[in-house]
């Protein structure tokens, strides 16, 4: 018992049972899907059916009531599978237009057993991802993805393709790829076409896309009732309208048939491969042995073709070293350019991150108007457009896009010189800023109790200064909100003092696009010193307005230490120190040697949060071991013995690890030197009483007057004796 | 080799100068194309013709008309335009120094193996 229905085909009403119904359905489907390339589409699926139509009638003519499944298949067996003239059709469209086959549905590989091989029709390097994909029956892409962003991903691809053999006839159920729909469109249809992508409702990818803009004007505004998650609102706002953006200009919108089906995924011609399977069995054996001629034609023709080679070398291996050495090559080419590629990435990423982290301090560096202006040139064009270049370039890869678009080329390579203009420009312009220095000029620092027998000297406690959170920390700026930034250019210079109290003085300096300029930034600098009973508080950093602009103000604090009395520089100030002073716009013109008649100690940075004793001739531990090095004298010996000596560099002992080892070292060769000492002391002695035992025989000698006895042998024996 | 493939490349390439030649003999209809074809031993799918016929229609070598049929829906029926004559005339050539060629060529070889 079969249902039958009525349809209106071409022009007729036919009478027919339901299922032939769908058979001919999907038979005009495959038709229009097999020819969607080709001109006269239309006209072509026109006149079969219109014959088909004839067909029918003549049918119905001979007393059938209806048309029957049978009937269908025999029309559709005279007529012929788009698989069956699919053969004919290439070898006679030569003259005529060209249509590419975009569908290709094949037959599932030979044999019972599933079989993992490399997918050379869908590959992309190797095809070890599709044909992974293939086996498990899932998306290419997903494997792709897991592949790129997992760590051992490089290796096992490598050891994939080397090991598993490729095939060209690899079964691919899943055809789906990623289209902007232009039926249901937005914007650009970029959310539309995730959705029928993922065969999920419209409104959810769209949802995903809106929703950090929303919580973003909520959280704007202050008064939603809605508290979204800040990484939300914060990080993806800007993201998802890049993301969106991206995909724009990756996705190729689906325009015709066979995309518009290739975007929904579905198995045009599962219908006619079903129907084909009987047949397919009984030619197995002929098209298992056509297939393997047509793999080894094709690895011939392809003998560069680096799979081919692995494979052929993993089975005839000794025959084949060629191969194997042109797939070390291979491979080692792809390394090199895969690493350079990798690293310019990196760089590109690093660049950005750097310079997004760095944005918010564009109002204590740049001056508005032009600066401003290249600032923002140089993110968006010199770093944003190579970065979404990049981006562009690995999700096309990935998608299998060959679509190119020259327009847009041109363009991004137009803007990206236009932001290399305005890097440019910015970093010229921001140099002249920083350009003259100010004049140095030392400032005596009044301090309440400088008789004091110990210094100590701290950073302020005042929390004030220095949160010294956030994500991207950049020299010297420790901390800054909107109205102050705090940086940390600050160097601590001991020196002896003339007299027997503690003198504090400090040099305030700057740069700026004019000497005058840099001495009213300099003036301005407002550093607070302060003692309290022996305790010297010290600024953590000083502060800087959006108004004054960063021109490396930094300070110079000089104390000095009176003979006889105790200086100890906490831990705290340990970290920043000095370092900041070796900064690219570090050009002050001081002339630290003849500052005053004063020598600088140095090597206290080795000794932070420890006494130091100041004597006539530098700074002391309490052990009495001198820290030594007074400026201009940056080697220090250390006397060993005469053949003995150990130098070493201010550099190297600032480490205190270095310190620390070298310490116990000079322990043991101090010890060594002692025992080598001693047995120095005693060779002495053995040789004096040889000496002495010579003369002594000599004085024999000359008084008998005979030379019969041999002195060196007593001289042996002296020395055998006492070693 | 395979001998299946080989041969239907053969049949492949002398399709349209034999569809031509049926067609030049006065207006034809596809079935009658099929048929005569078949007549001829030389089997071909209609979905095969019908693709064919577009392209070399569209390559302005044939036209049709329709002509109503009492058997369903109206029939293209297919004739040959000036530029058609023209290249049939010109694959005719080709064909008879082909089939002279090969002629020569397996009458040779055959003469050489005896």
């Amino acid at each position: 018992m079969k249902k039958v229905i009525n349809i209106n085909f071409q022009g007729r009403v036919v009478p027919i049972e339901e299922s032939a119904f769908d058979l001919l359905k999907q038979y005009t489907d495959s038709l229009r899907n097999y020819f969607s390339n080709e001109v006269g589409r239309d006209e072509i699926i026109n006149d079969i059916e219109s014959r088909i139509a004839e067909l029918f009638e003549e049918r119905l003519k001979n007393g059938s009531t209806c048309i029957t499944d049978a009937d269908v298949t025999i029309i559709i067996n005279n007529m012929g599978r788009p698989q069956d003239f699919a053969d004919a059709d290439n070898a006679n469209m030569s003259d005529f237009s060209e249509p590419k086959k975009t569908y290709e549905y094949q037959q599932p590989p030979f044999g019972t057993s599933k079989k993992l091989y490399r997918d050379e029709n869908h590959k992309i390097l190797g095809g070890v991802c599709s044909g992974i994909a293939a086996y498990f029956n899932i998306e290419p892409i997903i494997v792709r993805l897991v592949f790129v962003f997992s760590g051992i991903g490089f290796i096992a691809y490598v050891l994939l393709w080397a090991f598993v053999p490729g095939s060209d006839n690899v079964y691919n159920g899943v055809k789906k790829r990623l289209y902007r729909n232009p039926e249901n469109k937005f914007i650009a249809g970029v959310c539309s076409g995730i959705a029928t992508y993922f065969n999920i409702n419209v409104w959810i990818p769209r949802v995903l896309f809106l929703l950090p803009f929303i919580s973003f004007f909520f959280r704007w505004g202050r008064f939603g009732p809605f508290h979204f998650p800040s990484f939300l609102s914060f990080s993806f706002s800007p993201g998802t309208l890049l993301v969106y953006i991206i995909l724009w200009m990756v996705l190729p919108e689906a325009s015709t048939t066979s995309e518009k089906l290739e975007m929904k995924g579905e198995k045009v011609d599962l219908e006619s491969i079903k129907n084909s399977v009987l047949e397919e069995m009984k030619g197995v054996k002929e098209r298992m042995n056509r297939m393997s001629n047509e793999a080894r034609t094709f690895a011939q023709e392809h003998g560069g073709s680096m799979g081919k080679e692995v494979g052929v070398a993993a089975k005839r291996v000794g025959s084949s070293f060629g191969d194997i050495i042109a797939f070390i090559a291979k491979m080692f080419a792809y390394f090199v350019v895969g690493s350079i590629a990798l690293a310019l990435i990196i760089a590109l990423f690093s660049l950005a991150v750097v310079s997004i982290g760095l944005f918010p301090l564009k109002n204590y560096i740049l001056n508005n108007g032009w600066q401003n202006f290249f600032a923002w040139g140089s993110l968006l064009f010199f770093i944003g457009i190579p970065v979404i270049g990049i981006i562009t370039f690995i999700i096309r890869r990935i998608a299998r896009i060959k679509k190119t678009n020259n327009l847009m080329r041109y363009s991004f390579l137009c803007l990206w010189i236009f932001g290399i203009f305005c890097f440019i420009s910015l970093i010229v312009s921001v140099a002249r800023d920083f350009k003259s220095a100010s004049t140095i000029n030392e400032i005596n620092v009044p301090i309440s109790n400088p008789g004091v027998k110990k210094l100590q000297v701290t950073y302020s406690t005042d929390g004030r200064y220095y949160g010294n959170h956030g994500w991207l920390r950049f020299e010297p700026f420790a901390n800054f909100d909107e109205d102050t930034a705090y940086v940390n250019n600050i160097r601590i210079r001991v020196v002896q003092s003339s007299n027997d109290s503690f003198k504090i003085s400090i040099i305030k300096m700057s740069n700026g696009y004019s000497r005058k300029l840099a001495d009213t930034l300099a003036s301005r600098i407002d550093y607070p010193i302060q003692q309290i009973d022996s305790i010297l508080f010290i600024g953590k950093g000083i502060p800087i307005t959006p108004e004054d602009k960063f021109r490396n103000q930094h300070v110079v604090i000089t104390i000095a230490v009176p003979v006889g009395k105790v200086i100890n520089l906490s831990k705290k100030l340990e970290w920043r120190n000095w370092e900041h002073f070796n900064g690219p716009w570090n050009n002050d013109n001081y002339d630290w040697e003849n500052a005053g008649s004063r020598d600088e100690i140095e090597g206290w940075q080795n000794h932070y949060g420890e006494d130091l004793m100041m004597k006539k001739d530098g700074l002391f531990t309490v052990e009495g071991r001198s820290i030594k090095t007074f400026n201009g004298n940056s080697q220090e010996e250390i006397d060993l013995g005469p053949d003995i000596k150990i130098q070493t560099d201010n550099d190297y002992r600032d480490s205190v690890i270095v310190k620390k080892s070298m310490d116990s070292t000079i322990n043991k060769l101090q010890q060594n030197r002692i025992k080598a000492e001693m047995r120095i002391q005693k060779m002495k002695d053995s040789l004096q009483k040889v000496k002495e035992m010579i003369d002594k025989k000599i004085d024999k000698l000359n008084d008998s007057n005979t030379m019969n006895d041999n002195p060196i042998e007593g001289m042996n024996h002296g020395f055998m004796l006492n070693i | 080799m395979n001998i299946d493939n080989t041969a239907s490349q053969m049949r492949k390439g002398v399709l349209e100068f034999c569809i031509l030649s049926i067609i030049k003999l006065g207006e034809a209809y596809p079935s009658d194309i099929i048929d005569k074809m078949k007549a001829a031993n030389l089997n071909i799918l209609e979905g095969t013709l019908y693709p064919l016929l577009t392209r070399l229609k569209n390559a302005e070598l044939l036209t049709y008309r329709w002509v109503e049929s009492n058997s369903g829906p109206p029939r293209k029926y297919f004739l040959l335009t000036e530029k058609g004559a023209e290249f049939y005339k010109e694959l005719d050539l080709t064909w008879q120094e082909l089939a002279n060629a090969v002629a020569a060529l397996t009458k040779d070889s055959n003469t050489s193996t005896n």
